[in-house]
This record gives structure tokens, sequence and C-alpha cells, in this order.
């Protein structure tokens, strides 16, 4: 049921409130600190010097390793993904449901935890290849669920009538079967991009350099802090352009359905002949991508019994990692609210670049962010709030704010301004119109936002590494430090628990938003690929 | 219950006004209906009537009080006591039904036997612990506006409550609400753009245009009456001619038929005259009556709507409703009769094209 058409036309005429404006503008410019603490980073630097530094061989070989791995990966992801929807939602495949579920999984499991069970199974595994792999099957849901949530809500009808125009069946899944899927593929695409593009630990456990790889060891080992700031605004750059590239797609004619009217369900294709060979490249994919790194993992944590691994230091850690996911999902949650509510109820155009600007931070990778932070408190602050808590809960809370934004104006959506207006006029006051009514609809997706900044931040390797305080362990940093000195068996139990953290409520959530109506998100090419992004 | 008083309601959106001095008085339990073209300004004079909304200009008041005098004085909505029932009813999705009409009631006491006798008074009794995706259109609209009487309001505001109905629906739950209303003896304000919604429920009709109140009266005066050719057309079908007025005779190329209204000098002179489509009736081809051409036939089952050339060449059709019966064939010849008395305005002041919709 939407309420208050009416309202919400009219609140377009009225003025902005202050108090709220003030706060969304604020926010805006603490999010968009990373990027100007890097432009002041650059100029610190200097042309003369960021030219020789740009212009070097080093810098064309690590932007060709980076761009033919992103380029390669996301074409993969394209096609595992898209076939692996297509055959879940609109075929006969058995266990279709199971599969749904398992072949999803994956999307929880931090990157670098894929990277490390593949290496504990096959030791020599490394180069451009197994980049690919390991990378493809590390982040192809983040194609998978989009299609897969377009394809159910498309309309059947249209491919019908395809074919009843004399289209075969080939050429109506090319034309009309991808075709609306196109915006949700398209989606999917652009989020792995920015995934490859920023990631750092399964690219240095399998000794493949890329620009983020270099970025860090320029920084951390070799303290060159002009060299790690030239690639970081090439990478910057990289991202920006992903970005870019999505606003030249989008707006290209629509893909919804016209018409009111439920969509008839779905008749599945029958698969005939060729089911058992699709079973089994399903049954093969989640193997690859699930079974090894939980397997490896588990195998690990067993043969290492428990001689070796300190229970303490991993409730120790464990709870680190909580109290700063927590801390990063509650600041993201806030400080999204003046935003959210402000796109929604006030959608003009000022308002909605405001709002577009903070997706900005999609393109500026968590290392990028890290350093730019320790740049400036080096620089500027005389090293004070460097490699302290706080510090390290705003890089996180500005690293996920994308996704706390994106599931907060989905929230704010569900509450209409109409829905307020009618509980005041029946004599019930202000605030307490925000408990009964506001709050109540709003929470779920709240907690939502929460939620997913929570398991990003659990799970977040770089940054965390970069930034926080020496004394404060986080099951990352550890898993880390052991992964380094190829503890492996030590290791294992810090990754298991992140697993175990992200893996599960990561499922759920995934199907959570999969259920939200396209419409609310429809700032998002695809809603639950704007949200999925694994760093 | 007490009046709704509004004076000189002004306002504006940036360079656009909206309203521009609206005076509009609600008698304490009548029913007013206030219509209007989309864009007219009806829902943000029900917005400031309501507390949503701040005029520019002028004052609202609830019987003696003072609301909104557009200055320093507002009375905030949820201490104006007034039911507000908008499009759609806006229920709030994440409460049932009897928490939905309960929602203003104080805790405690009463509380419970006020939402039943409410829920039967919209007849909706078993469906207290429903939820509002489980109700139909209509028996959301209901909820709605149990829920807005359930507070006892001294108005209740109606913001085109019927429009995202089916028409089948419509009728049906129009009449509910009315006589929900009138048994309550609430005075109630409704907004619409629907004549037919307007003049069958009301007691009085505002019709706003132009960011002012163009007519208010009851509705056959307003039917029956229209103050110019304008505000004929927007409340129904009529036919526009040229013609002369004298000595309360217009003389048109319908013949000569009396006037009941007219508004010009007091000798007569050049009018525009209405004549409505139930007041001419199609018979045979006799000779003191003016003849015509079927020009198309619209059946609508209890009546239908023919269209009929009048003899001269150039002349516009003219729009005839008969009772259902023997559908005309195009082309078919009839004579033209008109039965009682005429509207008629004097020719200059208004420049209207001459159209007969």
């Amino acid at each position: 049921m939407s309420a208050g058409a009416g309202a919400r036309a009219w609140s377009g005429h009225r003025r902005l409130p202050p108090v709220l404006t003030a706060a969304a503008v604020l926010v805006s410019v603490v999010v968009l600190l990373p990027l100007v603490f890097l432009v002041v980073q650059a100029v610190q630097v200097g042309w003369s010097q960021l030219r020789q530094l740009l212009f070097r061989n080093l810098t064309a070989m690590l932007v060709w390793d980076t761009v033919s791995l992103v380029v390669v990966v996301t074409l993969l992801c394209v096609a595992v993904g898209t076939l692996a929807a297509w055959f879940v939602e609109r075929t006969d495949l058995p266990c279709r449901r199971l599969l749904a579920i398992l072949v999803v999984i994956p999307l929880g499991i931090p990157d670098f935890v894929v990277s490390f069970g593949w290496r504990a199974v096959f030791p020599n595994i490394g180069g451009f290849w197994a980049a690919v792999l390991i990378m493809t099957l590390a982040v192809y849901p983040l194609v998978f669920l989009p299609v897969a949530a377009s394809l159910r809500a498309a309309d059947p009808a249209q491919e019908e009538v395809a074919r009843s125009l004399g289209l075969g069946r080939v050429r109506t899944f090319w034309t009309v079967t991808v075709g609306q899927a196109r915006m949700a593929i398209f989606g999917g695409a652009l989020l792995v991009g920015l995934v490859v593009l920023a990631e750092f630990g399964a690219f240095e456990i399998l000794g493949y350099q890329t620009l983020t790889t270099e970025i860090y060891n320029e920084f951390q080992v070799g303290f060159n802090e002009p060299a790690a700031c030239a690639l970081s605004l090439i990478l910057v750059l990289l991202g920006a352009l992903l970005l870019a590239s999505e606003d030249s797609v989008r707006g290209r004619g629509r893909t919804s359905r016209v018409g009111a009217g439920a969509a008839r369900p779905i008749r599945p294709v029958a698969l005939g002949r060729a089911r058992p060979a699709v079973l089994a490249g399903a049954v093969l994919l989640v193997v690859l991508a699930l079974g090894v790194p939980v397997g490896a993992i588990a195998y690990l944590i067993i043969e290492g019994g428990n001689s070796t691994l300190p229970p303490a230091s991993l409730l120790i850690a464990t709870a680190n990692t909580f109290g700063y996911a927590a801390a990063a999902g509650v600041v993201a949650t806030v400080a999204a609210l003046p935003i959210a509510l402000l796109s929604v109820r006030f959608p003009r155009r000022p308002v909605v670049a405001l709002q577009r600007t903070n997706m900005l931070v999609l393109a500026v990778p968590g290392l990028v962010v890290a350093l730019s932070f320790t740049y400036v408190t080096e620089h500027f602050l005389q090293g004070r709030f460097y490699q302290t808590s706080p510090l390290l809960v705003l890089a996180y809370a500005i690293m996920f704010f994308p996704l706390a934004l994106v599931s907060v104006r989905a929230a704010v959506a569900r509450s209409p301004v109409g829905l307020e207006e009618v509980g005041r006029s029946l004599g019930v006051p202000r605030r307490s119109v925000l408990w009964r009514v506001t709050l109540p609809l709003i929470g779920p997706g709240l907690g939502a936002a929460f939620a997913l900044v929570f398991l990003e931040t659990a799970t977040e390797l770089t940054a965390t590494l970069v930034l926080h305080p020496t004394n404060v362990e986080t099951l990352a940093t550890q898993f880390w430090a052991y992964q380094s000195n190829l503890s492996y068996g030590q290791a294992a139990p810090y990754a298991g628990v992140m697993v175990l953290i992200a893996a599960v409520p990561g499922y759920v959530l995934g199907r959570w938003f999969d259920r939200q109506p396209e419409r609310v998100t429809g700032a998002a090419p695809a809603p639950t690929a704007s949200i999925l992004v694994a760093a | 219950m007490k009046d709704l008083r509004i004076r000189g309601v002004a306002k504006s959106f940036g360079p656009q006004r909206v309203l521009r001095g609206v005076d509009l008085d609600v008698p304490h339990g009548s029913f007013t209906a206030i219509l209007g073209a989309s864009g007219s300004g009806k829902t943000t004079l029900l917005r400031i009537a309501a507390g949503f909304e701040r005029p520019d200009e002028g004052e609202v008041s609830l019987g003696a009080e003072m609301v909104d005098d557009s200055g320093g004085h507002f009375v905030p909505s949820e201490r104006r006591r007034i039911g507000y029932v908008p499009q759609e009813g806006a229920l709030f999705p994440h409460l049932s039904v009897g928490r939905n009409v309960g929602f203003g009631l104080s805790r405690g006491t009463g509380r419970a036997a006020r939402v039943d006798e409410l829920l039967e008074l919209v007849g909706l009794s078993g469906y207290r612990r429903r939820y509002p995706h489980q109700l139909s259109g209509g028996q959301q609209q209901r909820v709605a506006l149990a829920r807005a009487l359930a507070i006892e309001p001294e108005v209740v505001l109606l913001d085109e409550p019927f429009s995202s109905l089916d028409a089948a629906l419509r009728a049906s739950v129009r009449a509910d609400v009315l006589g929900v209303l009138r048994q309550s003896r609430t005075t109630s304000v409704l907004v619409t753009h629907d004549q037919d919604e307007a003049l069958s429920m009301a007691d009085q009709v505002a019709v706003l245009r132009d960011g002012v109140i163009a007519q208010l009266d009851t509705p056959a005066r307003l039917y029956g009456h229209p103050e110019d050719a304008e505000l004929a057309r927007f409340l129904g079908e009529s036919n526009v001619l040229e013609g002369e007025v004298r000595d309360g005779v217009a003389t048109t190329r319908l013949g000569r038929l009396p006037v009941a209204g007219w508004s010009g000098p007091h000798g007569g002179g050049a009018a525009r005259v209405m004549v409505r489509p139930e007041q001419i009736t199609l018979g045979a081809v006799a000779t003191d009556a003016l003849e015509g051409t079927v020009a198309s036939y619209e059946y609508f089952g209890h009546d239908a709507v023919v269209r009929v050339r009048p003899g001269p060449e150039g002349l516009p059709d003219l729009v005839v409703r008969v009772s259902g019966g023997t559908p005309l064939e195009p082309g078919h010849r009839v004579g033209l009769t008109v039965h009682g008395s005429v509207v008629a305005w004097p020719m200059e002041p208004v420049e209207l094209a001459e159209s007969s919709e």
C-alpha cells in the first residue's frame, strides 16, 4: 500500500528544512574528505615529481596488469553470474532452490580468505590466471544476485511475445531476456570492477602485483609517500571512470514492465538432455567457490587441533572486531539519515546531486582512504588521531557510507510524509508520531543498513592494517599476521570466525534486499548490486 | 461540532500563486465539496485547513477559535481535532485495523469499545485483527474514515478519497462514507475533481478556479444556474448558444426560450444561453420544430448521448441526452424540442470559444 501520493507531490514545493540540510551537507563534506586529502597530498608532492612517478615503466606495467585483470574478471563474472542466474531462475534445473542459496554464500566470504583457502590447498598457485580464477569465484555473486532478482521481476509475457513474433529460443534469450536483465548485469559488472580495483589481500597472498598492492608496499614498506600518492591518483581515476560509465549507460530506456497487473509465474524452460551437464557445472561452481576455501579452513582448524590455538587472543580479536564493526555501523547509519531523508522527501536537483556525490566514495579504495588519513594526521595534526580507534571507525564509516545510504534511503521511502501528517491530524504529537509510525516503518531498513556496514567492517583488511591502534588486534589483523608468517594453521581460526560472521547473515541480508520493491532504490542501477559491494 | 471559516487565504509556491484570496464558510454539520480541476489549489486549501501548510495571507478559524492567522498565531495539526482522510487512505501499514482506528485514542478504558463501535459504523466489524494489505481499496478507505472519526473531530477533511478506487467500487464506497458522515453529523469537507461526486454528495459545492472560489452554491443551483459559461461547462455537458435576450425570453436557433437567470443589463441584449443536454428531446420532424441530423450516438445503458448536427451548415453540434432505448443511426433526421427555462449571460465580458463540449 502506498500512501499519500499527493503529499509527496506537495513536499516538492516546500522549503528545505535548514537543520537537516546543514547536516546533510556536513556529512557529505566529511564523506568526501579522503578525496580532498588525496588532492591536498598531490599538490604537496608537486606536479614535476608526480609526472616523474606517473610516467615510468613501473606505472605502465601496473596499470596494464590491473586493468587487464579487471576486464577479464569482470567478463568472467558476467558470464558465470548471468548464466547461473538464468539456470536457477528460469529453467527446470534440479535442486535449484538449494543451488540458489549455495551460489550466493561466497559473497560473504572475504576475498582474501578465498585466496588463502586456495593457497592452502595448492601452495604453488599464483600469477595472472590464479588471480582471475580466485577473484571470479569470490565476487561473481555480485552479478548473480541482481540478475536473478531482475529475471524474477521481469514479465515472462515479453519472451512469449518475442516467440510469437517469430524469434527463435536463442535470439529471444539474447534480445529479450538479456535485455531485461541488462541494467542488473551492468550494475553487477560495475561493482565487480570496483572490487577488483580495490582488492589488496587476495592478490598479496597470491603474490600478484596490482596498483593497490603496490601502493600498500610503497607506503607501508618503502615509506615512499609521493609514489603511493601518484599511484592512488591513477587508482581513483580508474574507479571514477567505471562510475562514470554507469551514468552513460543508465537512462538509455527502461527495462521495467509497462502496465499494471501482477506478472504471471514463470514457466521454467525445459533443459532436456542438457540437464545433467548443467547440474554438473553448477555443482562444480559451488565446489570451487565454496567448497575449496571453506574445506581448507575447516581442515586447517581440525588438523591444527587445540595445541597451537590460543583461544584468549581469538576471543579478544573477535570482541575488538565486533566493537569496531558495531561502531562503524552506527556511525554510517546515523550519518546517512539526513541525506536519505532529504533526497527522498525533497527530490530536487541539488539534493539529488548532493546524494549522488556521496557515491563517489565507491571509487576510492579502502587503502586510499586509509593512506589519505595517515597523510593528513601526520602532516597537519602532528600525528594526533593516527592509529586511534575513532579515526579507524571514521574511515570504515566513510568507506561503507554508500551501502548505508542506499539502505537508509530504501528505509525512509517506506515511511512517506503523508503517514506522519495523518498521525498528527489524529491529535498525536510530533515526537510520539516519530516513535509510533516513523521508526517502526524505517527500523528494519536502518537495521539492514547497520548490518551491512557491520559485515563489511568485520571483514575489512586493508584499511584496518594501516589504521588500527598498535595494541588492538582484530580478526583481520591477526589473520594477516599469521598468514604473512605462513602459519596457516594459526591463521585459519580467524578466517573461520570471519566466514561465520559474514557468510550466514550476509546471505540472509541478500535475500531481504531482493524482496525490496525496486522503486524505493531508484537511484541505483539494480538494488541488490549497489548494496552488496564486497570490499 | 464547529464551523470552519476560511478568510482571504493566499498561498504561493515560489513564483506560482496557487491560492489568491479564498473565502469559504463550512457550517457545522454540513457537507461541503471543493471542486476544482487538477492544479487548481484545492489540495493546498485542504492542507492549510488541516494545519500541514501555512498560508501566506488570510485566516483560518474553527468555531470561535482562530487556528492560523498567517502570522504569529498557529495551532498545529495535532491540536486542531481535524480528521484527515488522504488519497488512498494512508493507513499505517505496520498496524492492524484495530490499532489504526485506535491510533488517536488515548490508551485505557473505552478504547477497545470505541474501536469496535467505529468498525461497526463503517461495516467492518470482523476486521479488527487484519492488516491494511489484507483489505481491498474500499475497505482501506472505510478504515481510514473510521480512524479519522475516532477522535470525534470538529471537521473531517477528505482529500480525493475515492479517486484511487475503480468505478464500480467508487459509487458504493461513496454512499457508505456519506451515510457514516451523515449519521455522525460530522462537518465534512471533500476535495474532488469529479463533478458527479461533488454534486451527488455535498450540501454545498465550492468551485475553485484560478485560486479563488468562483461560485459557492447548492448542487442544484450550481448546476442549474452557473455564474458563467465556463462554470456551466465545468459542471457537466452543456450547449452554449448565441442569442438575444429580450423581456425574459431568449431568442436562439433552438427557438424562443424562457430565461430563468439573467445577469446582464435590465432590458436585455446579446447573450450566451446555456441549454443542458437533458433539456432537449428528440422527436419526429415537425414543421414548427428545429430539425437536425444525428451525427453520433453513444450508448451508456441507462441513457445515451446523441450529437445532432442542426440544419444550417457551419453551426456546432448539439449534445442531447436521451434515455437508452433504440439506437439512432447517424444520418437519421430528427426534430428538436427544448423544455424548461434556460440561463443566459451577457455576451461581452467572457471571451470563450464557441464550442459545446
